[in-house]
């Protein structure tokens, strides 16, 4: 593989390494600058809404319709979801998404480097069922698991949510944990094998410590795909296992809305998966187009 | 009950025993007897309705019927559409993730004549689990009306039983213009031509549930839903009559409505009024009541309520009974009969109307000192006017489509309509005559003969 | 571990231990994958609604809920809705990363951080995203609609006008997928080598042409299949018309999801909706035959 590849591989969204930007092999100084400025214009602008957000859950609930731009910030509106569902709600989330991503790395990490070390045919049809699972609308699903769960008695648990939840993640799994083990040299197993070790023994002690970064970042987006859920969690759930996107909704009441609670109960909500992200942005893309592009 | 190794100190001990002796007081039967254990101590109830008025006053209080019981409570109160769509899917699988539901108005006879609710009439009956003096007969024969199921088994507990009123936040611009409260629907279409906007006050608005506000108009202009409810159920929705109301209320929203009128739901409605953001609308008392409360309502000073406006066929109020029932699924069904019993008992719902709650459907409670005293508002009796609905509503049946089986899925054509014709996608013509074909084609999928 | 006494017998030792570790996904996938679809195909054929399951769970008539979709006004509306709202947001997502991918090509540590920070929309669980918006679109709230206001602009609620609602769902949805496309288009940008670029410039060119001529040819791949997987990924919207508009006002934002939503968790209508995700299903199926072929054959071209 080139090193440009090796780039796309990583998904990788730092500054090229040893080139100049196409800009500043054309003109000098002024450009670079002006291209400073009008980022530096345009980032607060397009993330306006969203910064609009975070401070209207600092406001006091009666400013909310007021025209200031300045207030006294207070802490009210986090410390009114203490009352009510919000908290367990934040907890079962917290919970269905460790479970998880822990039920599809375990099932789904062998059997990526299944796939990877053996060659098989059929690669494209996995690649294919891999990309429909992760692109179906939940809707497809929603309906036939609403009625297995009824039967069951998984309706409204958090072993229920992480199961359903699997349809998406295992997918995810297999095809990053695929292209990571790509990049460990078959070599190393090999010569672990020539020494006694079993298939699942070099797997364990060789080919796994070296995808430990790939391995962390994939559990990262499972996380964060399971977190975000809205749909399954709205028909799926109803008082024990309710998630936090699905117990925002509850805010928007018959009687008013709360939108000091809102607003806090979505920062709190954001709040994990914005840092999680920074820490794998350069995964992301890798992620997010699973299935799609044969690394 | 203390525990041995942990002793709590003894004025702990004293109010927790009173608040189960003032609690149960209220459940008679479950007081503490038998050494003390409490009746359903570990059970877990999961009780939801929609957030309103009197949920929010039972969700205050659960803590006593808590330490009677010894049972959990868990209350979800979500919107009402959230809420009926939740309450849809788990009783239509029959399971059993809630004990007690509310029995939504547009959905009782949906649920009921499904089998998806539990008979009361053995609860009530039962000595041992009602008492006496709890009385079912002191409810509203009009209210239980729409809880019994047509085999004639009560199957839910109404806790309001209220009537559509008209209501004006600013009457003082309506005196201005020199006009009285608007009795007709030509008289209302002209008071709101003479004070629509002025001091920046929108003249109408309605919430969005038009199958609920609409109705009234389209039986004023002498219009109905389906040919005659229950028996006959072919929709008539693309009459003359009926497109002629849908004409002039969707009118009303488009000429009088503040910006976005199309989208308001009724919190949004009752918090446009109490602000002075717009003057007239139609609402049930469980809104309108919250007008007379001087710590939110800005427009206390000037609100006025009246009938809602006569038409050329006649006058033609909504009401609506909301009721607590039981899902035929449920795993704790004592547990939830017990939670009904105190929710609605004298002493309850007496103590609600004492708090300012506005559409009780206790006859003893309508008819007491406290609650007439507390529903008069800036001189309209709120209590009066919606007693007179009521008995009109009860006098002519107009309000038997609602106990219609299907009709949610109408109820949702009729939003859709209005929603058309007040945006301007469609002429009332248009809208109402794809509501009539709508409508055949989902009672044809729910499988209903017409 | 056992040493192996002949190559024949190690290899089909590793087949079997392949196997064991392939087995339990695919099997998990079997389950939780087909059997559904197949389930979800199945009642697609019977009339099944939940007031009353016995009677409607059979087969004499199994196209009756395909047939009612073809004539079925709001369905085929449902569609067209959807089109529209795919295309409007996959073109404006696709134009706005673009934009944001050229500009934010560079090496500084401004435009690091820009690259980072600007991430953050496509991250948010949707149903803040939703929030936001339902709060950027409620003229109480709004500090757009107030700021507009005060400058003498007064702007009429957007999500309760039939013309404006789809675009301000399409808005929101742009506002929140656009890091997609700029994230494949800068990665792809430091793949461009550099050869080409210093030959043109020597030659004179200036930096539109090189534009041209040079990196969009070399992008133009990256888009295509930026654009299909932004339109499969696009018929899932659900959060930001739950929120914004229900699928009002009248029917002008009811997207085949949505449909498809209502008459299954509204009414219980689950043959029928069956029938709709079954179409939908079928949908995202063949366009995500063409996103992997044209993904593969893409990396054989290079």
């Amino acid at each position: 593989m080139t090193s440009a590849s090796t780039a796309i591989d990583a998904g990788t969204v730092q500054a090229p390494p040893a080139r100049k930007s196409i800009a500043s092999s054309v003109r000098g100084w002024p450009s670079q600058h002006a291209r400073s400025i009008v980022v530096a214009l345009l980032l607060p602008l397009v993330l306006s809404p969203f910064l609009w957000l975070v401070q209207l859950a600092f406001r006091p609930a009666a400013d909310i319709f007021d025209e200031r731009l300045l207030f006294v910030p207070t802490l009210d509106g986090f410390a009114s979801l203490l009352q009510g569902n919000f908290l367990k709600s934040f907890w079962n989330s917290l919970l269905v998404s460790t479970l998880s991503t822990a039920f599809s790395l375990v099932i789904g990490v062998p059997a990526a480097y299944a796939l990877t070390r053996w060659n098989f045919k059929g690669r494209h049809r996995i690649a294919l069922w891999i990309l429909v699972t992760r692109m179906a609308p939940p809707i497809a699903f929603t309906i036939p698991f609403f009625l297995a769960y009824q039967f069951l008695g998984l309706q409204d648990t958090v072993i229920g949510l992480a199961i359903v939840y699997l349809t998406f993640n295992l997918a995810i799994v297999i095809w990053l944990m695929q292209t990571f083990f790509e990049a460990v040299p078959a070599a190393l197993e090999e010569a672990a094998w020539i020494d006694g070790c079993g298939v699942w023994q070099a797997f364990w002690r060789v080919a796994l410590p070296l995808t430990a970064p790939g391995l962390a970042a994939t559990a990262v987006l499972c996380f964060i795909f399971s977190w975000n859920d809205f749909f399954y969690a709205l028909i799926l759930t109803r008082t024990n296992a309710i998630t936090a996107p699905v117990a925002i909704v509850n805010f928007l009441q018959y009687e008013g809305w709360e939108w000091t609670k809102i607003a806090a109960s979505g920062t709190l909500v954001m709040l994990p998966v914005v840092v999680f992200t920074v820490l794998v942005r350069k995964y992301l893309v890798r992620g997010l187009t699973a299935g799609s592009v044969k690394d | 009950m203390t525990h041995p190794s942990h002793p709590v100190p003894e004025r702990r001990r004293l109010l927790q025993a009173a608040a189960a002796l003032g609690a149960g007081a209220l459940l008679p039967g479950l007081a503490a007897a038998q050494g003390g254990a409490k009746k359903f101590a570990g059970v877990t109830l999961n009780v939801s309705t929609f957030s309103a008025a009197y949920p929010k006053l039972l969700q205050q209080w659960l803590p006593e019927f808590e330490a009677a019981t010894g049972a959990k409570v868990n209350f979800d109160a979500p919107s009402f559409p959230v809420y009926n769509q939740r309450a849809d899917l788990e009783l239509s699988t029959r399971g059993s993730a809630y004990d007690v539901v509310n029995v939504t108005f547009i959905y009782s006879s949906r649920w009921i004549n499904s089998g998806w609710l539990t008979p009361l009439d053995d609860f009530i009956r039962n000595p041992n689990l009602t008492p006496a003096d709890w009385d079912i007969n002191d409810f509203l024969p009009g209210a239980r009306a729409p809880e019994t199921g047509r085999d004639g088994k009560l199957y839910g507990v109404p806790w309001t039983a209220e009537a559509l009123l008209t209501a004006s936040s600013r009457f003082d611009l309506v005196e201005k213009a020199g006009l009285a409260f608007p009795d007709t629907t030509d008289d209302l279409v002209k008071v709101l031509r003479a004070v629509n906007k002025k001091e920046r006050v929108a003249g109408f608005v309605a919430d969005n549930h038009y199958g609920w506000t609409f109705v009234p108009y389209l039986h004023a202009f002498g219009g109905d839903v389906f040919r005659k409810a229950p028996d006959d159920l072919f929709p008539t929705l693309d009459t003359p009559e009926a497109i002629a109301a849908g004409e002039y209320y969707a009118n009303l929203l488009k000429e009088f409505g503040p910006d976005g009128a199309i989208t308001y739901q009724p919190d949004q409605v009752t918090q446009a009024l109490k602000l002075g953001r717009v003057n007239f609308t139609d609402a049930g008392q469980l809104h309108l009541a919250q007008l007379g409360d001087p710590a939110t309502s800005k427009t206390i000073k000037t609100v006025k309520f009246g009938l809602v406006p006569k038409g050329p066929a006649g006058r033609f109020p909504g009401t609506a009974v909301h009721g607590l029932g039981i899902p035929a699924g449920s795993k704790n069904k004592e547990a939830a009969w017990a939670f009904i019993q105190w929710a609605l008992s004298k002493q309850t719902t007496g103590r609600a109307v004492a708090a300012g709650y506005g559409s009780p459907a206790r006859r003893s409670d309508i008819e007491s000192a406290v609650f007439r005293d507390k529903q008069v508002i800036n001189g309209s009796d709120l209590a009066k006017l919606s007693l007179e609905s009521i008995e009109l509503a009860a006098k002519t049946g107009h309000m038997k489509y609602r106990t219609v089986a299907v009709y949610p899925q109408v109820d949702q054509q009729l939003n859709k309509a209005i929603e058309l014709i007040a945006s301007g996608q469609l002429s009332a013509k248009q809208a109402f005559q794809q509501a009539q074909a709508n409508t055949i084609a989902e009672l044809k999928r729910a499988g209903a003969r017409l | 571990m056992a040493h192996a006494l002949s190559a024949d017998g190690w290899q089909a030792e590793r087949r079997r231990a392949f196997l064991l570790g392939l087995s339990p996904s695919l099997a998990v996938l079997l389950l939780i994958t087909l059997v559904p679809a197949a389930a979800l195909v199945i009642a697609s054929f019977t009339p099944l609604s939940l007031t009353d399951p016995a009677a409607t769970f059979r087969f004499d008539d199994p196209l009756v809920n395909y047939r009612q979709l073809l004539h079925d006004d709001r369905f085929l509306h449902s569609i067209a809705v959807q089109l529209k709202l795919s295309a409007s947001s996959v073109l404006l997502q696709l134009g706005v990363g673009l934009g944001l991918a050229l500009l934010l090509n560079g090496k500084s540590r401004l435009l690091d951080g820009a690259r980072t920070a600007f991430l953050i929309p496509m991250v948010l669980p949707p149903i803040v995203v939703a929030l936001i918006w339902k709060i950027m679109y409620t003229p109480d709230v709004s500090p757009i609609h107030r700021a507009l206001e005060a400058a003498g602009w007064p702007l009429r609620s957007l999500i309760a006008d039939p013309d404006t609602a789809l675009w301000a769902i399409s808005l929101a949805d742009t506002w929140q997928w656009f890091p997609f496309t700029m994230l494949m288009v800068l990665a792809s940008l430091q793949m461009i080598p550099d050869e080409p670029i210093e030959a043109a410039t020597l030659e004179g060119a200036n930096r539109w042409q090189l534009l041209r001529h040079i990196v969009f040819p070399y992008i133009r791949p990256v888009l295509v299949v930026c654009g299909l997987f932004r339109l499969i990924d696009s018929f899932k919207a659900f959060p930001l018309i739950y929120v914004l508009t229900n699928g009002g006002p009248g029917s002008v934002t009811e997207v085949t999801n949505y449909y498809g939503f209502i008459q299954a968790f509204n009414f219980s209508y689950w043959g029928y909706a069956s029938a709709i995700a079954t179409v939908l299903l079928a949908g995202v199926f063949a366009l995500s035959w063409a996103v992997g072929k044209l993904g593969w054959s893409d990396h054989d071209k290079r």
